[in-house]
């Protein structure tokens, strides 16, 4: 266990750096300009949100702002590891890192649990906490800072808090949908390096044909497509169950609403796990994670 | 348990068609520091990451008592293993190596580490990018000697480094890491540098053992003789190993007692390590023998 803990701190102590520079620059780029820009909603949208409008920008720059930080960090991180197999080649310490007495099965599944998880879910706290900066600064342009300070904060920060729960659970699992396709990656970047996601299309197209021709069933494309389906549904508003506004009067019924759809959400998300393809694709990644070993321990 | 730290018996290693290591058979005892000597591509690379279970070896092997290869983990615990030069991770600071390395390896002294990194001009703060390659092999040598192990397998660690940083290494090598139990494995084209080191002498030529002893019985078995040029074709028709080129004349190097017939015409003197290498790894189209 503390081998795993201190694996799982390497990636830390490799990454820190380059984790602050992805979610601090977007911040320190949109928060000056916020500040010193002009703001304007247009006269239509400021008379006919009336009151609603500090916590319609506050909801809305929490939203923002975490979508925009989750999705800047989970793509670095899915670009990261997929050359994981590789990835201490260049500067020959994959040598050093061999002669230390870990596991294999942990030396991979640290990165991989670290990258595809703990970053995102790392990126959602710092979403919220920059997103409430933001709301700060926006709200007291646009309405002055004692609005800031009067919004029903009990319930924001109740719906908020219920929505990163909702992502919380919703970005694992969807990253079990689509760790297949990610161990394959990163699989193909063990012997075909930087070409790894090329020759992977291909070879997944090649396949798909293969067996369209075969017998006539797009089953790699109906595979991989309903994969990304699954994934988009596990990780928010599962089956199209979204958490619905039906007007700015009505913003805050909804977000007092939030607690109670998070949790019916989250129960959809995790009854679809229950289906062959899932099963599927944990055998694939599991599959891939084994190649991997063997590769690790023949290199 | 054995009194062998290291035990090899019909070992092959191969890559493809091609035998990197050839059925070598030999043994470590503990308290030995050992040379490994060879050419380049003579296989020493690829035996010592056979030791240590980095490269599927056949015939039998045992290190510690342990399979490498079956059982990697475990022994890794007690063999420190240093490959090469520079292969520390540049992202890395050096207090970063140490804190992973406490997590990371059962007999690591984070203590020790930094009393050894002390002796060096390596700060913690230090950035393994920003090292010169002399540094990172100290510090290197540093994180490993802080490893309570009972063998260590360096290969080829002072490539490249100057003077100064080779002498800094093994003189930290020896103070701090050799007791009289614990066992060094070392290969090294520095062949003269390190000869006062070794206690004993394992040579490899195109992946075949062709020599494998201790120091003292190298002494014992191979003959020297110096001797006037004039003599040179009586000690030819002798068939020495190697005939070469010493101060004020000439030497004729035998496996074994020379016969008596050329006993007499020169004066025996102690082999250097580099010309009993020259004379059982040469290749004939060099044949020194011919001067």
């Amino acid at each position: 266990m503390t081998s795993f803990k201190t694996l799982m701190q390497r990636e830390w102590l490799q990454h820190r750096f380059g984790w602050a520079l992805l979610a601090g620059v977007p911040l320190a780029i949109i928060l000056p300009l916020l500040t010193v820009g002009q703001v304007d909603f247009g006269e239509d949208t400021a008379v006919h949100m009336a009151d609603s409008m500090p916590l319609f920008i506050t909801a809305a720059s929490l939203v923002v702002t975490v979508t925009v930080l989750v999705g800047i960090l989970w793509s670095a991180s899915l670009i990261q590891i997929s050359g994981l197999a590789r990835r201490d080649h260049a500067d020959r310490s994959n040598e050093f890192w061999l002669s230390l007495p870990t596991g294999d099965a942990p030396s991979l599944a640290a990165p991989l649990l670290v990258h595809l998880v703990l970053v995102p879910l790392a990126a959602l706290g710092a979403g919220l906490a920059g997103g409430l900066l933001v709301s700060l600064v926006l709200v007291t342009r646009v309405t002055g800072l004692t609005s800031w300070f009067t919004l029903p904060w009990g319930t924001l920060l109740t719906a908020a808090l219920a929505g990163a729960a909702r992502l919380a659970v919703g970005i694992p699992l969807a990253m079990l949908w689509l760790l297949p396709l990610v161990m394959l990656t990163v699989l193909a970047g063990a012997w075909f390096k930087r070409w790894a996601v090329p020759v992977l299309a291909v070879a997944l197209g090649l396949v798909g044909l293969l067996f369209e021709r075969l017998l006539g069933l797009p089953l790699v494309d109906a595979w991989i497509g309903r994969l990304f389906e699954m994934a988009g549904r596990a990780l928010l508003a599962t089956g199209g169950h979204g958490l619905t506004v039906e007007g700015q009067s009505d913003l805050l019924r909804s977000l007092q609403a939030a607690p109670g759809w998070a949790a019916a959400d989250v129960l959809r998300a995790l009854a679809e796990l229950a289906q062959p393809v899932f099963g599927f694709g944990l055998l694939v990644s599991a599959a891939c994670f084994a190649t991997l070993m063997w590769w690790r321990r023949r290199a | 348990m054995s009194e062998y730290l290291v035990e090899a018996q019909g070992l092959s290693v191969r890559y493809g068609s091609k035998a990197a290591v050839d059925d070598v058979s030999f043994t470590i005892p503990k308290g030995r520091v050992v040379g490994l000597l060879g050419h380049n591509g003579a296989g020493k690379t690829t035996l010592m990451r056979a030791l240590v279970g980095l490269a599927k070896a056949e015939g039998r092997l045992s290190v510690l008592g342990l399979s490498p290869r079956a059982q990697r983990q475990q022994l890794l615990t007690s063999v420190c293993y240093i490959p090469d030069v520079a292969i520390l991770p540049r992202w890395a600071k050096v207090g970063d190596l140490i804190t992973l390395m406490s997590g990371l390896h059962p007999k690591f002294s984070a203590e020790r580490a930094r009393a050894l990194l002390r002796r060096t001009s390596v700060g913690l703060n230090d950035k393994v990018k920003t090292l010169s390659k002399g540094m990172v092999v100290q510090a290197h040598l540093a994180l490993v000697a802080a490893i309570d192990a009972r063998l260590m397998v360096l290969d080829e660690p002072t490539l490249g480094l100057d003077v100064l940083s080779r002498k800094a290494f093994y003189e930290m090598l020896i103070d701090e890491w050799c007791d009289g139990q614990r066992s060094v494995l070392i290969s090294t084209h520095q062949v003269e540098e390190v000869e006062a080191l070794l206690s004993d002498v394992l040579m490899l030529n195109d992946g075949k053992l062709v020599l494998s002893t201790s120091l003292e019985d190298m002494d014992r078995r191979f003959v020297a003789l110096s001797h006037d040029p004039a003599v040179a074709e009586q000690m030819a028709a002798a068939h020495p190993l190697l005939r070469y080129r010493v101060q004020g004349g000439s030497a004729a190097l035998f496996d074994g007692a020379p016969p008596d017939s050329v006993l007499a015409l020169g004066q025996r003197v102690r082999p250097s390590l580099v010309d009993l290498f020259v004379a059982l790894t040469r290749k004939p189209e060099l044949d020194r023998t011919q001067f």
